[in-house]
């Protein structure tokens, strides 16, 4: 069986939107940033291997 | 094997991505944002639809534009592009429903011998995170990309 290519080639270079920056000042999808939160608070980071 | 997704524009933060949906519904605007936890390096992944008229997003509709899997796609091609960017950081996905979790779920389950070469993936479950495996449900998911 072939192995998964590696992870080693970068993503296509994508357009950059100027417009999309103050997006990330509005404090969207907060519903679920507390919930990401609250599962951190309670189990913290899992033990990664590298 | 390639999988089709939609073409991407990010902002010049690299925190908010957006694409067009093009479906039998039409073309709808998805967004997503990269959000800081309270856990440094440690990222919330948030998407939704944007409202062209309001601008305003929703994560909780279902567009049913008949073009999940190519959505998913493009969603995890931004995950790839943020954590180049980023390296080292750790994003936790979940859906804003307990259905779309488990479309999530599923959809990691099914590439995951795709993701697993390029990311430790981990599923919240009984209040821990647990290495990823197929059979369980889980609430919530955080994966990590390896070094390369």
């Amino acid at each position: 069986m072939k192995q998964a290519k590696s992870n080693k080639k970068k993503t296509p270079a994508i357009r950059v939107d100027k417009r999309l920056d103050k997006y990330a000042e509005m404090g969207l999808f907060q519903d679920k940033l507390d919930k990401a939160n609250e599962f951190l608070r309670k189990a913290g980071l899992p033990k990664f291997s590298k | 094997m390639k999988l089709d997704k939609y073409p991407v524009t990010v902002s010049e933060g690299s925190i908010v991505y957006e694409f067009i949906s093009e479906g039998k519904k039409g073309k709808i605007a998805k967004m997503i944002v990269y959000s800081k936890t309270n856990i440094y390096n440690t990222f919330n992944l948030g998407f939704g639809d944007k409202c062209t008229n309001t601008g305003e997003i929703n994560d909780t509709i279902a567009s049913n534009n008949g073009d999940t899997e190519k959505v998913l796609t493009t969603v995890a091609f931004t995950l790839y592009d943020f954590t180049e960017k980023f390296p080292g950081a750790m994003v936790l996905v979940s859906g804003s429903t307990s259905a779309r979790t488990r479309l999530y779920q599923m959809a990691i389950g099914k590439n995951l011998c795709l993701i697993e070469p390029d990311f430790e993936v981990f599923g919240y479950a009984e209040n821990e995170w647990q290495l990823f495996e197929r059979q369980y449900n889980y609430e919530a998911f955080l994966v990590k990309r390896k070094k390369y």
